[in-house]
């Protein structure tokens, strides 16, 4: 099998749209509405949890690549992998069936491929780094703020299912932390490329000031700290990510 | 009748058998984790994301099974090179439209012979100083018949026309016989079918019927009557090419030129509108064109304006050659 694969072997069926980030928010701004799906209405809800579908489809092929592409990584790394792409895939089906009941369909809204960019590193180190701390950690901010406001709009199946897909989050930013060190051990130089990556796709993933530290209905995304916490990250971290979200630059 | 503490296999023996059912097992997994990327279907990918996980945890409980039989753990091992080539076999086709191919290989050839030989090895292990290995071959016998009865309803949904069955019945003989070559998965020869297979009970969890409905497309895609009624005309002039047609519903500013060599170039005979996106107030629409030999994709944003509908933006894919061939061998 090709090991790794190119960014643009990225399979779909025809129903999907693909369009690079930066053309999706530019024509959304030219058009009056925010670069990212805010969760003010219930278009907007729909479209976020259409975005989140479409991660957790990357977020299964991610891992699944990991498990592929790495053979001679250690056997307990192919299991937690393993482990992630099976959550990964109940995820897509959950977002799916959520979609439903919101009265979307797959395919409503354009793909970005930014997410599965990120989960292409070469080096097993940089890649649990960028997507089990970065993109998973991404996602506890994403899905703590999406619970938060399905208890508010009185939605019981939204909030109740995301509630789940979170602590499922909060265990691979774990398996990340956990492999980020045991992959590295002995090789500092190594370790620092891994921390640079993802500190890079953070820097990304602020989407310009989208994600900040705040009120859930105050910001488009708000850092959850207290999540953050619990999955593992350092308060120095934490406080990193903070204050980056203050100077990032639009994609 | 046989005494109760008579054995068909030494340890040396089982735990070779161990490896060898490893081998099979971690690769693959390995091929069903980076095959999703590669593939397509919405159902294809969710079927194959489910059995990675539990493929990995029966190639784990092989890999702890082996200390117990005084070897080394987590190892795997080919029976033959003669299986290194059936594996290798089985991950080739990575094309987008081999699904069928890569579907038939793990649940049609290899799955039902793993069901066969952990059959064959449970009814001869001796249920007196054996039963480790007996209860990880009934754990085995339960997680394959499930995957081989999801596989089976994955690939009905999939091969739709005579064409593809064919082209799926063609690749599985193909791979039997190379199968058949390396004696399966032990080198031992290829055991009978257990005839209960067919009475598993299904998971709901894991029902592949449910993965198809998911990945079914909208009956219609909610839309304005006046886009609807320009995208039907806009789609039906794409096909002929009718390019004076199609002009008309250009933005000021967007030239049909870079799209007019593509969609004259190919007979093209039907066009389909397979896409259906929101940006903002636009709308994102692709069309799949298609001839006997040759297909095109047809991608167009349409802006809503004081005459109406118009493309604001329009994009002609590659023509990309029908019929894929075979994989090699």
């Amino acid at each position: 099998m090709e090991r790794p694969i190119a960014y643009d072997k990225l399979a779909r069926e025809d129903r999907w749209v693909r369009m690079r980030a930066r053309e999706v928010a530019e024509l959304k701004i030219a058009q009056g509405f925010p670069p990212f799906a805010d969760l003010s209405s219930p278009d907007s809800i729909r479209e976020r949890v259409h975005g989140i579908l479409v991660g957790e489809i990357q977020a299964m092929e991610g891992a699944g690549r990991t498990v592929c592409d790495f053979p001679d990584a250690p056997w307990e790394f192919t299991m937690d992998m393993a482990r992630q792409v099976w959550d990964e895939s109940r995820h897509v089906e959950i977002y799916l069936r959520l979609l439903e009941h919101l009265g979307g369909y797959p395919g409503e809204f354009p793909e970005t491929t930014i997410l599965w960019r990120c989960a292409c590193a070469e080096d097993a180190a940089a890649r649990v780094a960028g997507v089990n701390r970065g993109l998973e950690g991404l996602a506890c901010d994403v899905f703590n703020q999406l619970v938060h406001i399905a208890r508010k709009i009185g939605d019981p199946i939204l909030e109740r299912a995301v509630e789940f897909v979170l602590a499922d989050e909060i265990t691979h930013v774990r398996m990340g932390s956990k492999w980020l060190t045991k992959l590295t051990e002995g090789d500092p130089d190594r370790r620092r490329k891994a921390i640079d990556f993802q500190e890079n796709i953070d820097e990304r993933f602020n989407l310009g000031g989208v994600r900040r530290d705040g009120d859930h209905e105050a910001v488009s995304i708000s850092i959850a700290t207290d999540v953050r916490r619990m999955a593992g990250f350092t308060e120095e971290e934490i406080e990193r990510l903070v204050k980056t979200t203050q100077r990032s630059q639009v994609y | 009748m046989a005494h109760p503490l008579a054995g068909h296999f030494s340890v040396d023996h089982s735990a070779r058998l161990m490896r060898n059912y490893r081998y099979a097992v971690e690769r693959t997994l390995r091929a069903l984790g980076g095959w999703i990327a590669l593939t397509p279907e919405l159902s294809a990918k969710l079927l194959m994301g489910r059995h990675v996980w539990d493929l990995a945890q029966l190639a784990d409980a092989f890999g702890a099974r082996l200390p117990e039989l005084r070897a080394h753990a987590q190892v795997s091992e080919p029976a033959n090179e003669r299986v290194v080539a059936f594996m290798d076999a089985v991950e080739e086709p990575e094309a987008p439209g081999q699904t069928v191919e890569r579907l038939v290989g793990v649940y049609r050839v290899l799955k039902p012979h793993l069901l066969a030989s952990y059959h064959d090895h449970l009814i001869r292990a001796n249920p007196v100083y054996e039963p480790p290995t007996r209860r990880l071959l009934l754990r085995c016998l339960g997680d394959e018949r499930r995957h081989i009865a999801a596989g089976t309803t994955i690939l009905g949904h999939l091969c739709a026309t005579p064409a593809l069955a064919e082209r799926a019945l063609a690749w599985q003989r193909r791979l039997e016989g190379l199968f058949a070559a390396a004696g399966g998965v032990t080198g031992e020869g290829l055991p009978p079918a257990p005839v209960d297979t067919a009475q598993a009970p299904i998971e709901t969890s894991d029902d592949a019927r449910e993965f198809v409905r998911l990945e079914k497309p909208l009956a219609s895609w909610p839309m304005p009557e006046d886009l609807r009624a320009a995208l039907e005309a806009f789609g039906g002039s794409l096909a002929v090419p009718n390019v004076g047609a199609l002009a008309r519903w250009l933005a000021p500013g967007v030239s049909l030129d870079p799209a007019r060599e593509v969609l004259t170039a190919a007979a093209l005979t039907s066009h389909r509108l397979v896409a259906f996106a929101r940006l903002g107030h636009q709308r994102l629409v692709k069309w799949r064109l298609a001839g006997p030999d040759a297909a095109v994709t047809v991608l167009a944003r349409w802006a809503p304006g004081p005459d109406g509908w118009r493309v604001a933006m329009l994009d002609v894919g590659r023509i990309e050659a029908l019929r894929p061939a075979l994989p090699r061998r």
